[in-house]
């Protein structure tokens, strides 16, 4: 969800209304926005659409709102010009398609190159999945001798000066040196696309960085010159729709570029309206109730469509810079956003249903209350845990599933067995008045080859004790346990490398082994750091459930 | 003071055995096989008696009473009082019988020595012997709090959710479970999810080191999102429009939300149906007071042909009411890739003020369909661990899951 700062001052000249903090509240719903905070003049927005970024600037969102005063589909000019950009069969592979524009006749302020340099990192950011499917670069044309060239070159051909630094740079320092070129230098390898003028003066070197020369924006330029890149031309008709909507917003006028290809060439950008057509009845069939075909046509009106009815449809035009319609329902969803959430009336549910609980948390809840009676406080762990713990500290070894790139080594395995976490606990309380019993019913996550996941999930209990304790006391806890569930179930001698030998049991039933019960060996209190001995039981519970 | 012995508890109940053998042959001599047959083992024991008092003969192989003795009637009533303390001959025979012992002698001498004191302790010498009423029971500090003593408890998060479950099971849902483990495709592609979606990116879900990639289902289902993706199949959608990608879809991942459960559950569901799930999620996020090492979702969905925007909200309110306590709400538009139209509601908590309660929506066809389901689906999740932390008065969400055995055995269970 993307989040913005936008000016109250600032909202309001684009609205053209000065609105109230109060006001905006309710209107910026209409924005599918949410005020979060204010900050003085500074209101903190949450963008709550992730697929529309034309939502994404005060000039999105004042431009949602003027529509409830002044509706109806805004209107874009572009006009023509002789602005060529020339696309290398170099980039082929590295960063293939470009669309731009040239938008004249800006008056540039704090404000606005404030929500310039937001929208444009927003839509990179967010939209863009962190420059690699959009990078966006806005130049200064003053400082450009058109026709550009976009290519690609290796790292030896080609330096300039990256924004805000003083001495020349090779692309592979620019990656190495640059904030940017660190932060999004993972983005390329041996081939570096660039823009490049006439005279050989370097644009940028999407998607890391603009040069010194020309990617400066100041509030002395009047003209600036807008390419996007990436690899899907979709993505960036949308990115170079938004930003210079935008831009228009604030009385800028457009200019087409026309972008030649190897065999193609597309002149960007195109802002003709987009077409669709709904239903009424599935208008009033989403809605629950009985609009008539001219409200709905208002609805639209004040959402920013062009809206006609045709028998029982109605045709819309919306503005080229929405990309998110794919079915009427996007549409609906505005008419009922325009008719207002709240004025609507909730609904009770007409059908009745039966309610129930999963047959294992059914037996898991029985399984709880006997623990409980036998005086074990229960535990709530992590399904994540790391091997250190899970094994190395048990004395045991074993294959765990394992998360790539974990945010934290201390969360990268899924637990294979519960004991750990009671030692965890026992290890955490050592000041806590002894003895200490504790349990846990929870799921461990086991690979499994056979499965469609690789992987299934097992439900086990784990319990233990410590304190002044002995073998005898898990024993009778156990037995208590089984003899409380009804089920047959026998010891014998057993061996667990986390538990004493000669003080080590397997739990049978029938010829099915559920699990251990034991000592725990002093060499894993040593690892927990622990001073009193430790008894504990683990079964699996599935044997259980299918009983 | 004197007790009967087992045997003579029975006795006393069905007559002495020599009592009986005399009521058998009163009316005439009986043959010796019928008398034993009657009497059983205590035909020996009858007919030593009625010996040694003289009062039965043997003729020809018949039992005939010669007399009744006095002796057999009065150890017959002997039996009926043995409380007295006076010691008769007859009690000295039923003593040497075994019918009768003596009884309670110790306890009331054990007793006797508290008659006239203040005693600590009422002990069951004391209550069987009666001297309680000749002795003064000390006073106990009544008043003074009792010892303290911890006991077995759930741990108060589980017993937390678990009121949810109970909630939602009055509420008319049904409880799904899901796996840990997921394919992207559960995850993200059922729920039509684009592939090349921001949210999909490394930084946002988990992937598994080793193996990557696991099955996906076959057949019809397959080619359905496939097409939903690529061009909106049959379901009047235009689609995303780009080239789906199965081995992208057969990734495994951890769980990232409880919706994955909810769309495995579309493809076998009741019409109407209403299921829930409180599945545990996994997420990249920096840990911290308000993001967990892994969290509860508490989510769902209502699959219904009368289903439609009024009664989303319908359903949502009723949460409010029921989880929050609240009686008003706030609703807001909202975004998820799976739902058209989406919602966020705000509920008026009596004491936390207004809170973000829950998102929901209505399923995208371009998701439902694909899995099969033609009616409209509502599904929705809960922000439930916010008022379990306002509950168990936690500030900090890694609080929930507490190891702290002090806290745990201080918490409060109502």
């Amino acid at each position: 969800m993307p989040t913005i700062d936008v000016s109250h001052k600032d909202l309001c000249g684009l609205i053209g209304r000065k609105l109230s903090i109060e006001e905006l509240r309710d209107d910026v719903m209409f924005a599918k926005t949410e005020l979060d905070k204010v900050e003085g003049d500074v209101l903190k927005l949450d963008i709550k659409d992730t697929n529309r970024p034309d939502l994404w600037s005060a000039e999105g969102v004042a431009r949602e709102i003027k529509a409830r005063y002044s509706p109806g589909l805004p209107k874009y000019e572009v006009k023509k010009s002789d602005y060529v950009v020339n696309v290398d069969k170099s980039v082929e592979k590295v960063r293939p398609f470009t669309t731009c524009a040239v938008v004249k006749g800006l008056k540039i302020d704090e404000n606005m190159l404030s929500q310039m340099i937001q929208l444009q990192e927003k839509v990179a950011g967010t939209f863009g999945s962190n420059r690699r499917e959009v990078a966006i670069g806005v130049y200064d044309v003053g400082q450009l001798q058109f026709p550009i060239t976009f290519k690609s070159v290796k790292d030896k051909d080609i330096s300039f000066v990256p924004l805000e630094f003083k001495e020349k740079l090779h692309p592979k320092e620019i990656l190495e040196k640059h904030p940017k070129g660190k932060e999004f230098g993972h983005l390329l390898k041996e081939d570096f696309p660039i823009f490049i003028d006439s005279v050989g003066e370097v644009l940028s070197m999407p998607p890391i960085i603009n040069s010194d020369f020309s990617g400066k924006i100041t509030e002395k330029t009047t003209d600036v010159f807008i390419e996007c890149s990436g690899f899907d031309l979709r993505f960036l008709n949308t990115a170079i729709n938004v930003l210079v909507a935008a831009l228009a917003e604030r009385g800028g006028t457009i200019y087409s570029v026309k972008v030649n290809y190897q065999k193609t060439s597309e002149v960007t950008p195109n802002l003709t309206p987009k077409k669709y057509t709904i239903n009424v009845d599935s208008v009033n069939k989403m809605l629950g109730l009985t609009l008539k075909t001219e409200e709905i046509l208002v609805l639209l009106k004040k959402s920013l469509y062009d809206a006609k009815q045709k028998g029982k449809k109605i045709d819309v035009l919306y503005p080229a810079y929405r990309q998110d319609i794919m079915h009427e329902d996007d549409v609906i969803e505005d008419v009922i956003i325009s008719y207002g959430f709240n004025d609507i009336e909730p609904e009770e549910l007409k059908t009745i249903t039966k309610g129930g609980i999963s047959k294992e948390i059914h037996i898991i809840d029985k399984l709880t209350e006997i623990m409980i009676g036998a005086g074990f406080q229960e535990i709530m762990s992590y399904t994540l845990t790391n091997v250190n713990d899970l094994y190395a500290r048990m004395n045991t070894d074993g294959e765990a599933v394992e998360i790539e790139k974990p945010m934290s080594a201390n969360w990268s395995v899924f637990r294979t067995s519960l004991i750990p976490g009671l030692m965890d606990i026992f290890s955490k309380n050592r000041h806590v008045e002894y003895p200490q019993s504790v349990f846990e019913i929870g799921n461990v996550v086991l690979a499994d080859n056979s499965r469609e996941t690789k992987a299934r999930d097992v439900q086990k209990l784990a319990a233990a004790c410590t304190g002044n304790v002995s073998y005898e006391t898990i024993s009778q806890r156990l037995d208590a346990f089984f003899r409380n569930i009804g089920i047959d179930y026998y010891l014998k001698k057993g061996r667990h490398d986390s538990f004493i030998e000669g003080r080590t049991a397997e739990i049978f039933v029938g010829k099915t082994s559920l699990g251990f019960i034991g000592e725990i060996h002093p060499s894993v209190l040593n690892s927990w750091d622990l001073e009193n001995p430790v008894v504990a039981f683990e079964i699996d519970l599935e044997f259980i459930f299918k009983k | 003071m004197y007790v009967l012995t087992e045997e003579g508890k029975k006795y006393l109940k069905k007559g002495l055995p020599e009592k009986r053998l005399i009521e058998l042959i009163r009316d005439g001599p009986v043959e010796m096989k019928e008398a034993t047959q009657k009497l059983g083992k205590e035909f020996s024991i009858a007919l030593q008696w009625c010996k040694k008092y003289d009062c039965v003969e043997v003729v020809h192989g018949k039992l005939t009473l010669t007399k009744e003795p006095k002796e057999i009637e009065d150890q017959q009533n002997g039996l009926k009082d043995v409380s007295d303390d006076k010691e008769t001959s007859i009690v000295e025979t039923l003593i040497s019988r075994k019918l009768v012992k003596k009884g309670g002698e110790d306890l009331l001498k054990r007793a006797e020595k508290y008659k006239g004191q203040e005693v600590t302790s009422l002990n069951t010498d004391l209550i069987k012997s009666g001297v309680w009423k000749d002795v003064k029971l000390r006073p106990y500090n009544v008043e003074s709090p009792g010892k303290k003593m911890h006991i077995g408890k759930r741990h108060p998060y589980n017993a937390f959710l678990g009121d949810v479950r109970k909630k939602l099971v009055e509420l008319g849902f049904q409880e799904m479970i899901g796996p840990t483990i997921e394919l992207e495709f559960w995850n993200f592609d059922a729920l039509y999810q684009p592939q090349n979606h921001p949210s999909r990116d490394w930084t946002q879900t988990y992937s598994l080191k080793s193996p990557k990639n696991g099955d996906l289902p076959g057949g019809a289902l397959l080619d359905n999102v496939k097409a939903a993706h690529e061009n909106g199949w049959t379901t009047g959608s235009i689609g995303w429009g780009y080239k789906w990608s199965p081995e992208k879809a057969s990734r495994l991942m951890p769980r990232a939300h409880g919706t994955a459960t909810s769309a495995r559950t579309l493809t076998n569901c009741k019409i109407p149906g209403r299921y829930f799930s409180i599945a545990r999620c996994y997420r990249p996020d920096v840990i911290d007071a308000t993001h967990g090492v892994e969290f509860n979702q508490t989510e769902g969905i209502v699959v219904d042909e009368t289903l439609n925007f009024r009664s989303l909200l319908g359903i949502l309110k009723k949460f409010a009411i029921e989880f929050a306590g609240a009686e008003k709400v706030k609703f807001f538009p909202d975004y998820y890739p799976f739902t058209e139209p989406s919602v966020q509601m705000s509920a008026k908590h009596p004491e936390l003020g207004w809170v973000e309660f829950c998102g929901a929506g209505v399923f995208r066809k371009e998701l439902t369909q694909p899995l099969g389901v033609d009616v409209p689906v509502i599904a929705w999740g809960l922000g439930i661990d916010r008022l379990a932390m306002f509950k168990l008065g936690i500030k900090d969400i890694r609080d929930l899951f507490s190891q702290n055995l002090d806290l745990l055995r201080k918490q409060v269970v109502v």
